[in-house]
């Protein structure tokens, strides 16, 4: 039972997005609309206090709370394993341990196949324009011979986090490991990969490099190199174990949180692999069709019968396709709220 | 004088990713570019409102994902355009080389009435860093575009340093304008497209959710 506080004395809560720091410049980012209260929002204290000695967790009274308030950000992480399902409730402290060590082997296994094929992968560093044509030749290109060399370019901090043309580089990385790949040794150009499944996946490594130095970039946590390459790394694992959906534009965004919120990034790729096994489809793309084309079907087929007029409205604009939700959907609200917020939203069953 | 309609042109952006499609929209409509961009999620669009030889229009430019993936949504998104822009990086060979099949693509999946004479515009970005970077020659891109049929008009553009972006987008609203009255002219063509303008537009007022 909770003790009621007259409306005026109750706390009025920090912003959300306090724990996100934005860098003072990014001015034109979303502002929060959510605040962490005490007493509403999951806390530290009340989370622990959910787990028998065991480690057995209370599920049921920690989603009323999530659903009223959210989580602090403090826990966010520990708390999203058990919402994504990597964690059975029921199941005991020990047995979790021995599940996350596995689950860490497996993801090192995985890395370790794809830094194998190609050797940036791990490595703190990442490219950003294509090594490889579609009949698996190697490419050349001058930006790939500097994001691979980094001896034979100076780079500085202000080009690194150049969107796009970004030379891409871990700092901390090149200090302490030495130059073991030159360009050469990462893909001789006389070498023509004829395994399928290699080529494609070496297709997409660009477009993730591409798209990672566009993620949250206003984010402080995103100035760290070393934490575009994590973002990079995971997203190219993910792309060889799910050859299906590969990489797909969209996907950068739902990784992202993941490697914000928990420090192990086997910890944080296994997350992003649980929240993909519920969205893969909208990334799934035929000739004729994107995946979430089908969301949208259902997206206007509820909408007509919750609120006819409105979706007579959006017809009559030439809208009836509904693609104008094509973005809300494919990175769920991500990009119309704020980090914070959105994160909030995620948690939030309603 | 003739009592003439708003007229809306219809402009779409295509190119690989990273070319910088999204920066060079921006610049043109907001006067503004960002190292902090992010990655275009199916389509977005930006309008702008602006004379041309007394005549006031409305540009609508759509700015789409490079991934080529996402290539099935060209049939909803292209409906109806009056001019293409082509944009590619003049630093990264690959994306100049991919111009064709953005032509074609875009010709199959928008099929105008007429596409030998369909207008499109070429542009080479990111001049701005500097002559040891470059990896296509403007020589180069100059025979591309007029290897194409007819001439298509070419700029090399800097949307970080704004280098030909407004000159850039005056000549692709003139093309889109000309398309437009063509189409006219020629019995509707696909989707007459000069909609009720004071209805819709007017409330856009220049922005999207970017």
């Amino acid at each position: 039972m909770e003790f009621r506080v007259p409306a005026i004395w109750r706390d009025p809560g920090a912003p959300a997005d306090s724990f996100y720091e934005v860098r003072p410049e990014c001015t034109d980012v979303p502002k929060t609309r959510f605040r962490i209260k005490a007493g509403k929002t999951l806390s530290a204290r009340k989370w622990h206090a959910a787990f028998s000695p065991e480690g057995h967790l209370d599920i049921g009274k920690t989603l009323s709370r999530i659903q009223h308030g959210g989580i602090h950000p403090s826990i966010r992480g520990e708390v999203w394993e058990f919402l994504l399902g990597c964690y059975d409730p029921k199941s005991t402290f020990d047995e979790r341990e021995q599940i996350r060590q596995c689950r860490r082997v497996q993801y090192a296994r995985w890395k370790e196949e794809c830094h194998q094929m190609f050797p940036l992968i791990g490595s703190g560093r990442f490219i950003t324009a294509p090594i490889i044509t579609e009949d698996g030749k190697a490419i050349q290109d001058p930006i790939v011979l500097l994001q691979t060399n980094p001896h034979g370019a100076v780079l500085t901090p202000q080009n690194t986090s150049q969107a796009a043309t970004g030379l891409a580089r871990n700092d901390t990385a090149s200090t302490t490991m030495e130059p073991e790949f030159s360009f050469v040794e990462v893909q001789p150009s006389s070498h023509v990969i004829l395994d399928k499944k290699e080529i494609q996946w070496k297709l997409t490594l660009h477009q993730i490099g591409l798209d990672v130095v566009r993620t949250d970039r206003p984010l402080v946590f995103y100035e760290k190199q070393e934490n575009l390459s994590k973002l990079w790394d995971i997203l190219a694992v993910y792309a060889w174990i799910d050859k299906d959906v590969g990489y797909c534009q969209g996907m950068s965004d739902l990784c992202s949180p993941m490697i914000m919120l928990l420090d192990d990034e086997a910890d944080a790729f296994w997350c992003f692999e649980r929240l993909m096994r519920r969205l893969r489809g909208n990334f799934r793309c035929t000739e004729s069709s994107v995946g979430v084309e089908a969301q949208l079907s259902n997206l206007a087929a509820i909408t007509q019968v919750l609120d006819p007029k409105l979706h007579q409205h959006i017809e009559t604009l030439g809208g009836g396709d509904y693609l104008f939700a094509f973005r809300m959907i494919m990175v769920l609200f991500r990009r119309e709220f704020s980090f914070g917020d959105s994160l909030y939203l995620w948690e939030s069953p309603i | 004088m003739s009592q003439r309609k708003k007229v809306l042109l219809k402009v779409i952006i295509l190119g690989d990713s990273g070319v910088g499609k999204t920066s060079l929209m921006n610049q043109y409509v907001n006067k503004k570019f960002s190292t902090s961009y992010k990655a275009t999620i199916g389509a977005d669009f930006l309008t702008k409102e602006l004379l041309i030889d007394d005549r006031t229009v409305t540009l609508q430019l759509w700015d789409t994902a490079g991934q080529e993936r996402f290539q099935s949504l060209g049939v909803a998104f292209y409906r109806g355009a009056d001019c293409c822009v082509l944009v590619y990086d003049v630093t990264t060979p690959k994306s100049f080389d991919t111009l064709d099949s953005w032509r074609d693509e875009f010709l199959i999946q928008a099929s105008p009435r007429d596409p030998e004479s369909f207008p499109f515009v070429v542009l080479g970005n990111k001049t701005d860093v500097g002559e040891e970077r470059r990896a296509v020659s403007a020589k180069k891109a100059g025979q591309w575009c007029q290897s194409n049929g007819k001439q298509m008009p070419y700029f090399e553009t800097s949307a970080k340093d704004n280098l030909n972006v407004e000159q850039a987008f005056e000549v692709i609203a003139r093309q889109a304008l000309a398309q437009e009255e063509s189409e006219d002219f020629g019995d509707g063509g696909f989707g007459g497209d000069v909609l009720d303008v004071n209805g819709m537009m007017e409330r856009e007022n220049s922005s999207c959710a970017c």
